[in-house]
């Protein structure tokens, strides 16, 4: 075998192709399979419209080796049918008006469920992939983190001593590899968050929640990123208590925080609010930013979008994708507002209002 | 403290992580121990005075959620769990299997130092009695059942005072909702847990400057709830 065959061979593609001759080849048995056990009946079964029966090389073939296959073991089907057992006999003529229709018949329904196969061939082939990929994601988002607490900790130790205090360079680059670490641990979060999401999907640990307390753990969570900003906090008396996963919604008020931030001049405030309505809890958090463009409120929810206009900013285009599937899961909406390019960004969670539950009675 | 320093056991499988956590409480003089495993961790546990365990929860020989529970059946040595595993029902049962606190990796040396001094603290208070607690301007007297706020008395209902005083036997630790539903309201009302959403919000009322951003009377989302530590709200 030449060389550059050989190569081939064992290319991706190659093998692509080696498993398609098998395939091919292993189609072409089962329709002699067929064939031969239909002739073999034949002798004691008055066998009329065996036609149907080849159906079952095309699906076989459809499910395990794809379309090719597939479509060989139709036309050879065909080819056998009309030789073997339509009239003439081992001649490829057919005479009789009903095999005609037979065969028909035949290359419609094999074309039909052939084409259904191939479908959930390719969806199934899909799946493995997508399982392969999270479970992957999922082991080195793992991996990653034992080292980089590792680097977090140290640092964290080295910021502490004496010497490097002293040090105005040091102490700045200890910063650094702190302030890094802590970004790339962001990152690792989001790709198990996302990882989590599209792979089992959330299952929220639901109970019953002050809002206020979600809105300070996500403050204080994000305090140390936040910097010194000046961040105007309108909380509203009384309001409901919610029946969500508080993880989640914290989570997902973090996101939009570390947005606000992300993405207007530092010496602007941020608004973080909650209020009510009848029917649902707002909370909401706003910035002075560049703004949305037309059409931009729905489009930065989508995975991996960013905006042109923020390209000089760090940023995966995950975040708000994932505060959105995070409050989904909690039954809420989540909305972004723009006065337009240039008047800042306001991005709103709307959780749902449920029946609160009954209070308890006499405590003065 | 006392003149002697404070004996932490390590129990952690990754070397640079032992090497930071030894270089950290080095630096606060404390003296450190170090075990790589559950097994040797016990058998130090057993052999040695300790004040601290610093336990990680993934380690090579056992799950270290046994070696929590095999420790708390002879021991009340404060124990801090560290985890990257960090989903809040872990958290919770590590809590109620009798861990003091958890960190979750990656963390900073200040952040477990701090948990680790409350641990500490509280330990020493049980040994010596220690009636008044203060947190910020809040000051709690256990023995006269009296609150203050920036030395003026406030008047709590029953159920009000009985939250604080539970959160203040564990001043700087989290305690989990269902030790704080049972202790407030009894076992009959574990599943009651808006009650303790609505009389944390009443509560805070009363005893935070700004009740809106809680400094005295922190959450800890899905888990508990914490009184800030003397020395975090100072």
């Amino acid at each position: 075998m030449p060389s550059y065959l050989k190569q081939f061979l064992r290319s991706p593609q190659g093998r692509s192709l080696t498993e398609q001759l098998v395939g091919n080849l292993l189609a072409l048995l089962i329709v002699i399979a067929v064939t031969a056990v239909l002739i073999t009946a034949s002798f004691w079964l008055p066998i009329q419209h065996v036609m149907i029966l080849y159906l079952i090389p095309v699906i076989v073939a459809a499910l395990r080796w794809g379309s090719l296959a597939a479509l060989l073991a139709g036309v050879l089907g065909l080819a056998a049918s009309a030789f073997f057992f339509y009239e003439p006999i081992y001649d490829f003529r057919v005479h009789s008006p009903a095999h005609l229709v037979d065969m028909l018949m035949f290359i419609t329904v094999a074309a039909i469920t052939g084409w259904i196969a191939v479908t959930v061939r390719q969806a199934k082939m899909r799946a493995q992939a997508e399982s392969l990929r999270d479970a992957l994601i999922g082991s080195v988002s793992h991996e990653l983190r034992t080292p980089l607490s590792a680097i977090v900790g140290s640092t964290s130790v080295l910021a502490q001593s004496t010497t490097v205090e002293r040090d105005e360079h040091l102490s700045s680059l200890v910063r650094v590899v702190r302030n890094e670490a802590e970004r790339l641990n962001g990152n690792i979060q989001n790709l198990l968050d996302a990882t989590r999401i599209s792979s089992d999907g959330i299952q929220p640990h639901w109970e019953w929640v002050d809002p206020e307390d979600i809105v300070s753990a996500a403050l204080a969570r994000k305090r140390p990123m936040l910097a010194g900003r000046e961040v105007a906090l309108a909380v509203a008396d009384d309001l409901p208590l919610a029946y969500v996963d508080p993880s989640l919604i914290e989570s997902a008020l973090g996101q939009l925080i570390e947005n606000a931030a992300k993405y207007s001049p530092a010496n602007t405030p941020i608004t973080v609010s909650a209020l009510s309505s009848n029917d649902a809890i707002y909370i909401e958090v706003g910035d002075k930013g560049a703004g949305l463009a037309a059409g931009e409120a729905s489009k930065i929810f989508e995975r991996f979008y960013r905006s042109p206009r923020v390209a000089g900013v760090a940023g995966s285009g995950l975040g708000l994708w994932i505060a959105r599937s995070l409050t989904q899961a909690c039954g809420g909406r989540i909305k972004a507002f723009s006065a337009g390019e240039g008047h800042g960004t306001t991005v709103s969670i709307a959780l749902p209002v449920r029946q609160q539950p009954a209070s308890e009675e006499g405590d003065e | 403290m006392n003149d002697t320093p404070p004996v932490v056991l390590v129990i952690d499988d990754e070397p640079q992580i032992r090497r930071f956590l030894r270089a950290g409480f080095d630096l606060e003089h404390f003296t450190v121990l170090e075990e790589e495993t559950g097994e040797a961790g016990l058998r130090t546990a057993t052999l040695r005075a300790l004040d601290l365990i610093v336990l990680d929860l993934n380690l090579p020989d056992m799950d270290g959620a046994i070696v929590l529970e095999r420790i708390r059946g002879w021991s009340k040595v404060p124990i801090i769990v560290l985890s990257v595993r960090a989903s809040d029902d872990d958290k919770v049962r590590l809590l109620e299997a009798g861990a003091d606190d958890y960190v979750v990796k990656p963390f900073s040396m200040p952040e477990l130092l701090a948990r680790a001094r409350t641990a500490l603290r509280r330990q020493a208070r049980g040994t010596h009695g220690e009636p008044v607690i203060k947190v910020g301007p809040l000051s709690i007297d256990l023995a006269a059942r009296a609150v203050l706020v920036d030395g003026v008395r406030v008047a709590l209902s029953p159920k009000e005072y009985r939250l604080l005083q539970v959160l203040a036997q564990h001043a700087g630790n989290v305690v989990t909702h269902n030790i704080l539903l049972r202790e407030v309201w009894g076992a009959r009302h574990m599943q009651n847990a808006h009650y303790l959403r609505i009389l944390v919000r009443k509560l805070r009322r009363k005893i935070e400057q700004n009740p809106k951003e809680p400094r005295v009377l922190v959450s800890e989302l899905g888990v508990g709830y914490r009184l800030a530590s003397g020395s975090e709200s100072d």
